[in-house]
Order: C-alpha cells, then sequence, then structure tokens
C-alpha cells in the first residue's frame, strides 16, 4: 500500500514538470504582452516595468527562474494586480471554489443517489422513467444556460436567493451557484446509481432478503447500497476533476472571486504567472483526487485491495 | 449483443432531420445570415411575420442563424472527434500491439496527460494561437483522445491475443502490415461507438469556449455563441436563448443516446452505463 | 442634421434632466434613509491596483475617488471644486499656480501638508515606481524629463513653500489643470504609510488616505467596502455610511439591479435601452459622456497610404443616424469628427454631414470608384476589434453598410484588447479600434492623438500644419483663441480623412430611483461622498 503511494506520488512530479512546461511555452508563444497597454510608456518605463519582473531576461533565464520558484511552491508576482503574489490571488480564490465544488458534489450524490435508487426499485414505471428522462436533458444542457436561468427564476422573479455576490459562510449565496454546477453531475450519478442498484437487486441475495419480506427501502439501504458505491467512486475521480474547472463558468454567471475567472482574465491579460500557477495547481488537485479516488476504490474493493 | 434501444431510432431520425434542416434551410431561405435589417430588430418568433424564429439585435433570420449554428457546431463536433479518434486509435492501437516497453512508455504518457487541466488548457491554446477557427477543433481534438487511446488497448490487446494474429505473427508479417490489416478493421465498430460518445462532448467544449468569447468570429455563429448572446437577452427576449439551447440540447441528446446504443450493440465489455 | 439625429439628442437631454440632481433638498420621497449603504456596480475586468500612482483602469478611478482627494475634487455638478485647497492663484503668464491648502487630515488623524502631495506627484514620475500614468503629469515642468531618467525627481516642477502652501510650475498655460488635479495621479499621498508597508500599503488594514471614506475591505477580482472616514474635513456633508463596489460585467448588472441587489450600475447593454425603459422608466440614466468611438485608420500603409479618395468613400458610406438609431437604440450621438461637443468649442463638422443619403452615397461610389475599385475589384479589408459584444455589434453593421454601400468586402475580425494594442503600436493595422475617453474636458486630449510623434497615434498620420496649430494652441495663454485655432486643426483632420468617426459615446446606469445627490456629468465620475438613499424605498 505504502509503496503504491510512493510510486504514484513520484510520477506525480514529472506530470507537473510538463504541464508547468506546457503553459509556461504556450503562453509565451502568445501574441502580446502583459504591459502592453492604452497608455504607451516611455521606454525608460516600459524598462523599468520589465525589469521589475524579469522580462527583459532571455527566455530560458525566465523558464529556469519559473522552475525553482515552482520548485519552493512559489508561483511568483502576478502581473496584471499590480503588488499581489498569485499565491495571495490563489489562497483568496480557492476557498470560494472549494466551497462551491463540495457543495454541488455534495448535492449532486443526494441528489443523484436518491433519485438512482427510487428509479432502481421499479425499473420502467413513471418513478424510472421521469427522473432517468430529466437526468438525459441535465446531461444535454450546458451550465452556461442554467445558471442564467437559475437567477432568472430565483433571484430576478421569486426574489429568494441573492443573483450572485459572495459572502463567505453565507449559504444563500452558495445555492444557486452551486446547484447550477451540480445537476449534471446530479444526472450522472442518477444514471449510475441506477444501473449498479439495479444489477445489485437482482443478486440471490436480494431476492431472498425480498423472500423473507423486508420492506424495499430496508432491502435497498441495508443491501444494494454498498455494491452501488464502486462505479460512483470510480465516477467521482473524473467528476472533482470537472467540478473544479467547471467553476469557471459559474464564477463568472455569478460573479464570484474564484480562481476560474482568475485564469480566464489572466489568460486574457497576459498574467504569465497566474495562468501558469492556476495550470499547475490544477494539475496538482487533479492528480490528488486521482489518488484518492483510487485509494477509496482499493478501500471498498479487496480484490484490488490484495493487487496493490 | 443487446437489444437496440428504441429510444436510438428516434434519436437517428430526429438527427437526421435537424442535418438536413441545417444543409437546407440555409439555402432555401430568403434571409442572409450576416445583414442586418434595421427596421426588424428583435421581432419576436412569428408565422405571419415571415420569421419562424425572430430576429437578433441586428435584425437577422434566428432560423437561419441557428441552422448555421448547427452546421458550425456539428462541423467542429465531427471535425474533432476525427482528430481525437485519428491520434487515440494510432496510440492506442500501437500500444496494444506493441505491448512491453513501448506500451509502458505510450500508456505512462496517456496517464500523465489525464492530469492536464483540458478546459484550462484549450483556453491558453486558444489565447497562444490566435482565434483560429481551426485552432477550435484542432485544439479539442489534440486533448481529447485519452479514452479512445485506452479503450482502443484493451481491444487490441484481446485481439492480438487470437490465434489467427498469432498466426500471422509467426509468419513473419510486418507489424504495420498486421495493424493496419487485422486490429483496426476489428475495432472500427467499437470506435464509431466512442467517437459518437465523443461528439457531443466536443460541441459542448466549443460552446463553452463560445460562452467565455473564445469561440468563432461574426458574423459566423455556433451554437454556443448564440446561446451566449441569448444569455445576455435572457430577460428581454427570452427566445434568443431558448430557442438555441433547445437546438443545442437536443442535438447532444441525440448524440448522447445513439453513442450509448451503439456502444451497447458493439463493446462486450461495456458494463451498463458503468461511467459517464 | 436629420431628425432621426435630432431626436436622439432630445432623448439624451431628457435623460440627463430625470431625478437625482436636488441633493441638497430631499425630494418629496421623504426623508433620508437610517441605513446609508449603496451597493454600486463597477464594469469587471479592472480594479486591478488601487494605488493612486499605479491604477489605470476605471473601476479603480471610482474607489479612488471616494478614498482620496487632491487639490481640487469633482464638485457635485461636474467641475472642478475646491478640495484640499481651498483657494489658489494664477500668475499672469498662467504657467504658475500657488494652492493654499486647509486643515485636512488623514485617516490618522494626521495633518494633509504640502509635502504630501511633492511626494506623491515625485514618486508617480519616478522611472523607479514604473507608473503608467507618469506622462500624464507631463505639464508639470520636468515631469517628462523625470519619467526618462534625465533629470533627478527633485527637479519636479512641484514644491512646497510651506506645510500649507503647493507651488506649481508648468511648461505652458494649463486651462484644464484644477481639472488633472482631481485625478488619481495628482493625489496627495502619505510618505509614513509607504515606507513603513511598501506595496502592501494600499490593503485595508495599512492604508492611510484622506477621501471621504476608508478603506474597509477589497477582495481582488471581487467586492470592495468602503466606510464613511470621520477625519475626511467635510464628513458632516457625507452620508452614506458604507458603500459596496461590486465588479460585475454588463449583463450580470443589469440582472443584480432586477434582483434588487445593486442601487447604482456602471452600465448597461446599448441594446437593451428601449426594453430598460419600458420596464424601469426613469432609472435608466444617460447622457453624452466624454469618449468617442472612432475606427482608426492607417495612413502609412496600403490600401490607406496615400489614397484619400478610399478613406472618404469608406467614411461617407457609413450610415451613422442608422447605426445610432437602430444599433445603439438611440442612446449615443452621431459623429463626424473626433472630438465630442464640449463646452465653448465649435466642431468643424464636413459639409457632407448635411447630405442626403442617396447623395452621400452616390459621392461615396464616386470616391470609390476614384480611389481606384469597383465591384470586379472589391476592396478587401479586415476590421480588427477587441473582444466585447457591444462592439461587436456596430463592427458587423459597418462591415455590412460598407458592403451594400459599396460592395466592399469587410470582414469583422476580433481578438483580444492586448494583442490588438500591440498589433496597433507597431502599426501593423490598416483599420481599427480606435475609441477614446478624454483624460480631461478638452479637445487637446483627442486631437493630440493625431500628432506627428505622439506615442498614440497608431494611424501614423502626420501633418506639419496640424502640428503647428496644435502648437499654437499650446502656447495660446487666451482660452477662446485657443479653442479656435484647436477647431481650426480638427477641420484639417476632418480634411485629409485621419480617421472615420461613428458615434460619441453616453454615460449608461441604471439608479434606483431612492438614491439622491449623483450628476450626470460628461467624465461620468459620481463621487459617492454627494449621494445618499431616501427612506421611503431603500432596502
Amino acid at each position: 500500500m505504502l509503496r503504491f503511494l510512493l510510486q504514484r506520488l513520484l510520477t506525480a512530479i514529472p506530470t507537473l514538470l510538463v504541464i508547468a512546461t506546457l503553459a509556461f511555452v504556450l503562453l509565451h508563444l502568445a501574441p502580446g504582452g502583459p504591459f502592453d497597454s492604452d497608455k504607451v510608456l516611455v521606454p525608460q518605463i516600459q524598462h523599468a516595468i520589465e525589469s521589475r519582473y524579469h522580462l527583459d531576461e532571455p527566455l530560458w533565464r525566465q523558464y529556469l527562474r519559473y522552475l525553482g520558484e515552482l520548485a519552493r511552491g512559489d508561483f511568483g508576482p502576478s502581473f496584471q494586480y499590480r503588488n499581489t503574489s498569485v499565491n495571495e490571488l490563489i489562497a483568496q480564490g480557492l476557498p470560494v471554489d472549494a466551497a462551491i465544488g463540495s457543495a454541488a458534489l455534495l448535492l449532486a450524490l443526494l441528489l443523484g443517489g436518491a433519485t438512482g435508487l427510487v428509479a432502481a426499485t421499479r425499473p420502467g414505471s413513471w418513478r424510472d422513467q421521469l427522473p432517468m428522462g430529466l437526468a438525459v436533458l441535465g446531461i444535454s444542457i450546458p451550465v452556461f444556460v442554467t445558471a442564467p436561468l437559475l437567477i432568472l427564476v430565483f433571484a430576478m422573479r421569486l426574489h429568494w436567493l441573492p443573483s450572485g455576490d459572495w459572502v463567505a459562510g453565507s449559504w444563500r449565496h452558495l445555492l444557486l451557484p452551486a446547484l447550477a454546477l451540480a445537476l449534471p453531475y446530479t444526472a450522472y450519478i442518477a444514471r449510475i446509481v441506477r444501473a449498479a442498484a439495479i444489477e445489485a437487486l437482482g443478486q440471490p441475495y436480494i431476492r431472498t432478503a425480498r423472500a423473507k419480506g423486508l420492506p424495499t427501502h430496508v432491502i435497498v439501504l441495508r443491501h444494494a447500497l454498498r455494491p452501488t458505491l464502486m462505479p460512483l467512486v470510480s465516477f467521482l475521480g473524473p467528476a472533482l476533476a470537472g467540478v473544479l474547472t467547471g467553476s469557471i463558468v459559474v464564477e463568472q454567471v455569478f460573479g464570484l472571486p474564484g480562481i476560474g475567472r482568475l485564469f480566464v482574465t489572466g489568460a486574457l491579460n497576459r498574467d504569465y504567472t497566474v495562468v501558469t500557477g492556476v495550470t499547475v495547481l490544477y494539475g496538482a488537485l487533479i492528480i490528488g483526487f486521482n489518488l484518492l479516488v483510487d485509494l477509496c476504490y482499493a478501500w471498498l474493493d479487496p480484490r484490488v485491495r490484495a493487487r496493490t | 449483443m443487446r437489444r437496440t434501444r428504441p429510444g436510438a431510432l428516434v434519436a437517428a431520425a430526429l438527427l437526421a432531420l435537424i442535418v438536413a434542416a441545417a444543409l437546407l434551410v440555409p439555402a432555401l431561405s430568403p434571409y442572409d445570415y450576416a445583414t442586418p435589417v434595421w427596421t426588424k430588430i428583435f421581432s419576436g418568433p412569428s408565422v405571419s411575420g415571415g420569421h419562424l424564429f425572430g430576429t437578433d439585435s441586428l435584425g437577422r433570420d434566428l432560423l437561419v442563424r441557428v441552422m448555421w449554428g448547427c452546421r458550425i457546431s456539428l462541423l467542429v463536433g465531427i471535425a474533432a472527434s476525427l482528430i481525437s479518434v485519428v491520434i487515440g486509435v494510432c496510440w492506442g492501437a500501437l500500444a496494444g500491439y506493441a505491448g512491453g516497453r513501448l506500451d509502458g512508455v505510450l500508456m505512462r504518457t496517456v496517464d500523465v496527460l489525464y492530469a492536464v487541466p483540458f478546459i484550462p488548457f484549450v483556453i491558453v491554446l486558444e489565447v497562444a494561437f490566435g482565434r483560429n477557427f481551426l485552432m477550435v477543433f484542432i485544439a479539442i481534438g489534440a486533448v481529447s483522445w485519452l479514452d479512445i487511446a485506452r479503450i482502443v488497448r484493451g481491444q487490441t490487446l484481446a485481439i492480438c491475443e487470437q490465434e489467427y494474429i498469432e498466426a500471422a505473427r509467426a509468419l513473419g508479417v510486418r507489424t504495420t502490415t498486421m495493424i493496419r490489416r487485422h486490429v483496426l478493421p476489428n475495432l472500427i465498430g467499437l470506435v464509431a461507438a466512442y467517437a459518437t460518445l465523443a461528439i457531443p462532448g466536443v460541441i459542448l467544449f466549443e460552446a463553452l469556449l463560445s460562452f467565455l468569447g473564445l469561440g468563432v468570429h461574426p458574423p459566423l455563429a455556433s451554437l454556443g455563441s448564440l446561446v451566449a448572446e441569448g444569455a445576455n437577452e435572457m430577460q428581454a427576449n427570452p427566445y434568443l436563448l431558448i430557442i438555441p439551447a433547445a437546438f443545442l440540447a437536443t442535438i447532444i441528446l441525440c448524440l448522447n443516446r445513439l453513442g450509448d446504443a451503439l456502444r451497447d450493440a458493439l463493446d462486450p465489455r461495456h458494463e451498463e452505463d458503468g461511467h459517464g | 442634421m436629420s431628425a432621426s439625429a435630432a431626436s436622439a439628442i432630445t432623448l439624451l437631454a431628457l435623460a440627463a434632466c430625470t431625478p437625482g440632481h436636488d441633493a441638497a433638498a430631499p425630494a418629496a420621497g421623504g426623508a433620508p434613509a437610517a441605513a446609508q449603504v449603496l451597493r454600486r456596480a463597477v464594469d469587471a475586468g479592472g480594479m486591478r491596483s488601487i494605488d493612486p500612482s499605479i491604477s489605470t483602469d476605471v473601476p479603480a478611478a471610482h474607489v479612488l475617488d471616494d478614498l482620496f482627494e487632491g487639490l481640487t475634487r469633482l464638485g457635485q455638478d461636474g467641475e472642478p471644486a475646491p478640495g484640499v485647497a481651498e483657494r489658489w492663484e494664477t500668475s499672469a503668464d498662467g504657467r504658475v499656480w500657488t494652492f493654499h491648502l486647509r486643515a485636512a487630515r488623514w485617516s490618522n488623524g494626521a495633518a494633509v501638508q504640502a509635502g504630501d502631495f511633492v511626494y506623491a506627484w515625485r514618486r508617480t514620475v519616478d522611472p523607479r515606481t514604473a507608473s503608467d500614468y507618469a506622462e500624464a503629469l507631463a505639464p508639470v515642468r520636468n515631469a517628462l524629463a523625470i519619467a526618462e531618467g534625465r533629470m533627478d525627481v527633485t527637479a519636479l516642477g512641484i514644491s512646497a513653500p510651506d506645510e500649507r502652501t503647493v507651488r506649481i510650475e508648468l511648461t505652458a498655460p494649463t486651462p484644464f489643470l484644477l481639472s488633472l488635479l482631481t485625478k488619481s495621479y495628482a493625489y496627495p499621498q502619505y510618505e509614513p504609510a509607504l515606507r513603513a508597508h511598501g506595496d502592501d500599503w494600499v490593503r485595508p488594514e495599512f492604508m492611510v488616505n484622506n477621501g471621504a471614506f476608508r478603506l474597509l475591505e477589497y477582495v481582488i477580482g471581487g467586492r470592495v467596502t468602503l466606510v464613511k472616514n470621520d477625519d475626511y474635513w467635510d464628513a458632516a456633508h457625507v452620508r452614506l455610511q458604507r458603500v459596496v463596489y461590486l465588479p460585475l460585467d454588463r449583463a450580470a448588472q443589469t440582472e443584480r439591479f432586477f434582483a434588487g441587489d445593486l442601487d447604482f450600475t456602471e452600465s448597461f447593454s446599448a441594446e437593451q435601452t428601449a426594453w430598460l425603459r419600458s420596464r424601469l422608466g426613469a432609472q435608466v440614466v444617460s447622457a453624452p459622456y466624454l469618449g468617442n468611438f472612432v475606427l482608426g485608420v492607417n495612413v502609412t500603409r496600403p490600401p490607406f497610404a496615400g489614397n484619400r479618395a478610399l478613406r472618404m468613400a469608406l467614411t461617407l458610406a457609413v450610415d451613422r443616424e442608422t447605426l445610432v438609431r437602430y444599433v445603439r437604440q438611440g442612446l449615443y450621438q452621431p459623429a463626424w469628427t473626433p472630438t465630442p461637443p464640449l463646452p465653448g468649442y465649435r466642431s468643424p463638422v464636413p459639409a457632407w454631414a448635411a447630405l442626403p443619403e442617396a447623395a452621400r452615397h452616390a459621392l461615396a461610389r464616386r470616391y470609390y470608384a476614384r480611389a481606384g475599385y469597383n465591384a470586379q475589384h472589391p476592396l478587401h479589408v479586415e476590421l480588427r476589434y477587441p473582444t466585447d459584444s457591444d462592439n461587436r455589434r456596430t463592427y458587423e453593421a459597418v462591415a455590412a453598410m460598407w458592403r451594400t454601400n459599396l460592395g466592399v468586402v469587410a470582414e469583422p475580425y476580433n481578438e483580444e484588447f492586448r494583442v490588438q494594442l500591440n498589433e496597433r503600436h507597431l502599426k501593423q493595422l490598416a483599420l481599427f479600434h480606435y475609441a477614446w475617453i478624454g483624460d480631461y474636458p478638452d479637445p487637446l486630449t483627442f486631437l493630440q492623438l493625431f500628432q506627428t510623434g505622439f506615442g498614440y497615434n497608431d494611424g501614423g498620420y502626420s501633418n506639419p500644419r496640424y502640428d503647428a496649430l496644435l502648437a499654437a494652441a499650446g502656447s495660446e495663454a487666451d482660452a477662446t483663441r485657443r479653442l479656435a485655432e484647436l477647431s481650426q486643426a480638427e477641420a484639417i483632420l476632418n480634411e485629409d480623412v485621419a480617421c472615420i468617426p461613428l458615434y460619441y459615446y453616453a454615460t449608461r446606469h441604471l439608479i434606483r430611483s431612492y438614491v439622491r445627490g449623483w450628476t450626470s456629468n460628461i467624465q461620468d465620475r459620481n463621487l459617492s461622498q454627494y449621494m445618499y438613499l431616501l427612506r421611503s424605498q431603500a432596502h
């Protein structure tokens, strides 16, 4: 087990190096520089700014400097937000994404799980077909359509919830963005849970339980829940990554100060350090999530546990 | 082989209808997708007014624009999926067939790329290489071949274990010939299924880019850029959002259905709804 | 001027007269509300820095307007009024100004002294500060030489003869100086705070400022919260207890306003004007704004180099009234010259502006033919513009007009602002987005763009007669004669078709009817210190 962990962590390093290099190279290939502005600068001032950020050095020196700082966990100073480091920007933005992402995933698990289980108890009935039909719809409508519609209904028409903004710790500000982000995952989870539960409910021991006259909800909760967790866990890896990067849209629509929006404005403004920093962070998080999921999987499935 | 779902037939028919409309309507309609009509700005959908879907902020017929949007979105979807299929199949088949060290290197590369955050990467690609229409799908295609590579590798391994392949190998048939003649033909059905499933993902991806302002150039429109435009007008003129969004959702839904059915029919290993 | 343009102007004038002017006397609505919290939106993507020497964007300028005060401040009527300086005098030649400070205090209680201005201005022009705005202080003696590193900062033409007197020496008479002094780069700065905290001095916990509000919270890319500053010299007249700034894109601002989460928006989409008016009535506020929307023409490269006929054809073929009326829903005023209307300034509108549409199109086609183009050999041209849905519609419309009126093959092509600026400065673009917001209410801020060798002259226009007129105006002490010379210069621009003006901007806000104390003004600066909420409807 420990060897498996170590091995995975070691392979993460070249992966991150590849990501960091790709981001660095691509961004420096891009036309336009971070300090091309509306105002044409006096050459001396332009030079002063560039040397402040080491932009006057040859590219390979910039690259080595960047890798060195990265190794120390320092993402460097932001170019677009003067007087601010990328680490500070991330420290400020990440909690927003973490809150929305975990709330969204929780919502998706609860809503999707319940729907899937209910649907599985009576396959083919309206209790199956209606929610599953909705689930297909949920997968097919992009977040940037559902998010504005949620605002239109719940904020502008009904005035139940705020239309955006971010107040740390306020569930009312969290709910709509989390819901918008959760919808496609809810749909996926419902489908996965339904399929797994139907298979589980077809097993002989369940039929035995049924024959004993146990009520359906007891059977489902006591016997069918655990086997359905397996495919769910393997879905969680991509889902976590998706929620993380998918929040770019949600942040945009709801005007939230998360790192996704930071990333997009950074890319458009050639804020090299923000873009590379956020990309590397995303990569590290995705690696972490996948590792976590594999560990869960191993814990749930004795066969995998034995192999590692 | 499993039973085919009745839904798949409906999906295929609907898709055919949309494709036909996308090809025919712009050709037959008296309206142009690009030329503004000043007196008709924001006229709502109506049969008598001549604009079934209404007009947009420059008085252009929304029906024609949506049909053009379907063309562009489907084109992007198919082209990018093709790119990802080509890369994925070559990569996966080579890895599965060669085995050993090469397999290890190729699949480790795939593992590494799996950790690359795709949305941010495509955004950086778009920004770096200018907003070239071609770049949109090259970028998407180049980052979405990983799943296919894995699946193809697995299939190739299974095929290679069969006796006639071993026999051919023993006869000294060249690797490339082997892959071309024996491995690839056996993969076609499976690849077709996964390619169909890849298209909706790509279309959504392009729509996301358009939403962020990184998509096609006006006056051209994709469904994504039409939806993004409509989202801004959501209150005053909801039809500008609802109509393109409905087409987008229908196309995605049909492609998913069709892909699911193909996969169920052609992929013996796939478990029902294993993962999205 | 055609009927449609006239009606557009009437609309604007009406809008400018709608409520909000009566700060001193609360209107019939009743007494001020108890909770004086103003929720203001600013356009997203700005607020890069709130350091007065460094910040350049409009959203940050709004926040700084509330946090700091210069020698003068923007009065409620939009004109410069006494700020930290209570009075001033100027020398006969208009080149030396002396300002006498009132007893104003910093937010930590220390007195605002003349030296704080000297310190701040030197910091702005110091090349080590790397301020984008060093050149904005160009009228001050030696400012440019210092910014270019040729002189020491102590040579700057600002001094403090005593603690309460600031003396400013200028290179030329500068009629708009009082307006410049209200800007962020002319604020005083508190040296001990900068010494103690370096770049971090702008953080809420360290900032020492002298304006009507102090900084409570600053979320990068997010909310900025200000609270009333009781140490402000005019605090007795400040009624708002708190101001919350929210950076939001245009569509979100409108949504939030409808959701009841905003009191004062920065902008709305021009396409929605009619619909918004139908829903919100007088809460939709628009007035002329000191900015133009102009297409830049590169006269140094083909197809426009040495081809005045072609430039003439393109400018004649644009139907400005149509553009303003249908694409901008009557919000803006059509433009035939770069400089927007300014008091006392005679705008040299070209004679062809009065032609009926058909005659103008015919003339355009004649010029087009003379330039060597026809249906078989049409002009192919790319219209580069920065990504923004507002820009997009205008460019699509102009391209369509050229297509239908002349047969030009014009392709709108959007790209990121940064990329475009770079290409513009390198003079790689034939036709480009050249919209400009004036730095101060004077024609010079627009006309400078066409001066030979001027940093932002991206079209490469150069005409010795034009340069001579600008130079003459620069040393002219008489204000009327100066404006007349500038007007003559602008007429030369029109004659040479140095650019293709489309329309003048208008401010566009959604403002709740219970918000009082704001005034529409040409610089679109609304200081929160004058605003307050009526009790009747406040949240």
